[in-house]
């Protein structure tokens, strides 16, 4: 058991690592990564991927148990922000025997390397999964040079 | 339910980083009435043809596959794609053939009922007064 908890510490050390590496690309401007916690995010905040389309960021997060009347998601400028709260599906006149996965509200902000174009931001909830779609504002995009 | 059996089994082959797919336990609320036990499990991402529910031997196992299928470059990653595995001793004898599950926002809620055996019976006392003196 030990050994186990050994080597659980010993991955939570390396992806710190990682994720201090790839900070100068990506900064979360709120929430710095709790590893002693269990490496979730503070804040109870979701574990979320980003994913760079060249035109567009994507953002997955996980939310198991939300609907999509519990997410807010704001977009302004380059900063992007989910919160939410999970509802308590404790049903009646049961016992309790493990409650591991609690009733929690969040926050969770993000600086992106890029202005968004808020309008044309497009949200979807899936199997416990928010996956935003952001396209990069006009002048955030690249642009192809022609050479007179 | 008894402590013993509730960490994920680890696959001996697959130990430490490096293997194919991480493997996570996930977590876990569980409830009893005196009609069943019932389970809720985050499984987030996991597709509900991709989740198999197996009770063996007074063994409940849990398990799904999170596929992931980002494309574009990664800039930042907190979770993968992903075995969510976990491995639960049952005590109370399970009317198999009842069991219900629902997949709904990313929860798994499995309904085992217990077999009639199991369940608490109340027993009427006699009244004594009707018995010969």
């Amino acid at each position: 058991m030990l050994a186990r908890l050994n080597d659980i510490d010993r991955m939570f050390g390396t992806m710190g690592f990682l994720h201090n590496r790839l900070d100068h690309f990506f900064h979360d401007s709120e929430n710095d990564w709790g590893c002693e916690t269990g490496c979730r995010p503070k804040n109870n905040g979701p574990r979320t991927n980003f994913y760079d389309h060249g035109d567009a960021y994507e953002v997955s997060a996980e939310v198991p148990g939300l609907a999509k009347e519990d997410l807010d998601v704001k977009v302004q400028g380059n900063t992007l922000e989910i919160s939410g709260s999970r509802q308590s599906d404790t049903p009646e006149g049961y016992s309790t025997h493990r409650n591991e996965r609690g009733v929690h509200s969040f926050s969770r902000s993000f600086t992106l390397p890029a202005d968004i174009n808020a309008e044309k931001v497009v949200a979807n909830l899936g199997d416990g999964i928010l996956t935003l779609t952001l396209p990069k504002a006009e002048v955030a995009k690249a642009r192809q040079i022609t050479i007179a | 339910m008894t402590k013993k059996n509730d960490l994920p089994e680890r696959d001996q082959n697959n130990s430490g980083m490096g293997g194919r797919v991480m493997k996570l336990a996930p977590a876990v609320d569980i409830y009893e009435n005196e009609e069943e036990i019932l389970l809720h499990a985050d499984l987030p991402g996991v597709a509900r043809t991709d989740i198999s529910i197996e009770i063996d031997d007074g063994k409940l196992s849990v398990s799904g596959q999170r596929k992931l299928t980002g494309n574009g470059a990664l800039i930042s990653s907190e979770f993968t794609s992903a075995e969510f595995t976990r491995t639960f001793s049952i005590s109370k004898e399970i009317d198999v053939e009842k069991i219900n599950a629902t997949l709904e926002l990313g929860v798994l809620k499995l309904h085992l009922p217990k077999s009639a055996s199991a369940r608490p019976r109340k027993i009427e006392i006699q009244s004594a007064s009707n018995s010969v003196h």
